[in-house]
């Protein structure tokens, strides 16, 4: 073997990356932030609470909501956008199939070809 | 002196991908040692820790943790990727909120991911060190040591984002 894709089925890629990705986002902002001097104490402050509940949702290990997604964005000086758009299918671009072949949860047969057909 | 694609015809390192979205590129390079292959086919097959910290599932924080490297996304440093001791040749860590990946750079944006596993079983069992020393031993064994090995432990010395 000299090649292994790591695959799974497309709803659990899509969440995994936007939960991902939104963590991403504020992390760069954070960093972004920081150079300039702000510090975690100094978000917390801000906001209200603790530095080790912000931490924590920085690390991933506490989840995000819209609310405080948007308190983060507002003490770190940002503005978030959300788009919900279709999928880009053209000509010559990475096609990722609808369903996994390899995808870590069992393949479920949609419409079994009859024997007949 | 092997060559990365002599490591990957004997078999001692597998290129691992994900699916890329329409617009991507793949921007980096990732393999892995069989090993750490057959550990992704045990999360692929559903195993995970007693306890999950992230929001998504172990197999969704791979993916996205796979898909940010090879896309070539900013990966923020300390958070996402660090450096397990200050030394030269040393061994890195990629991060998810309860997973750990061990390896090392062959070279700028090239990493092999040697072993996977549950950051709190790491963290309990201070497995460090262990797998420090088992990479280092690997790439020895390997011959690549001073070849295939980036020195440096700056950042941008092992991704250019």
């Amino acid at each position: 073997m000299t090649f292994f894709r790591f695959d799974i089925d497309t709803r659990s890629r899509l969440a995994g990356r936007f939960i991902g990705r939104v963590r991403r986002e504020l992390l760069k902002a954070i960093v972004e932030e920081k150079q300039g001097g702000l510090t975690q104490q100094e978000l917390a402050r801000r906001l209200e609470t603790r530095r080790s509940d912000i931490n924590r949702q920085l690390s991933g290990e506490a989840e995000i909501t819209l609310r405080s997604l948007a308190d983060l964005a507002w003490a770190l000086d940002r503005e978030v956008t959300v788009e919900l758009r279709r999928p880009d299918t053209a000509t010559g671009q990475n096609i990722a199939p609808a369903t996994s072949t390899i995808g870590y949860q069992p393949v479920r047969i949609i419409a079994r070809k009859a024997p007949n057909d | 002196m092997p060559t990365i694609s002599d490591l990957v015809h004997n078999g001692a390192i597998v290129k691992i991908d994900v699916e890329l979205a329409p617009h991507d590129q793949p921007l980096r390079l990732l393999y892995g040692t069989p090993q750490f292959v057959a550990w992704l086919r045990e999360v692929l097959d559903g195993a995970q820790p007693d306890q999950l910290l992230g929001h998504s599932s172990i197999a969704e924080q791979i993916d996205d943790l796979f898909y940010s490297f090879l896309s070539g996304e900013q990966l923020i440093f300390t958070r996402q990727f660090r450096a397990v001791r200050a030394e030269e040749n040393a061994v890195w860590e990629l991060k998810t909120p309860d997973v750990r990946i061990f390896g090392w750079f062959m070279a700028k944006d090239c990493f092999v991911a040697v072993f996977g596993n549950w950051a709190d079983t790491i963290k309990d069992h201070d497995l460090y060190r262990g797998y420090r020393i088992a990479i280092r031993r690997l790439r020895r064994e390997l011959g690549i040591d001073a070849t295939l090995c980036v020195k440096g432990v700056a950042p941008d010395d092992v991704l250019s984002v």
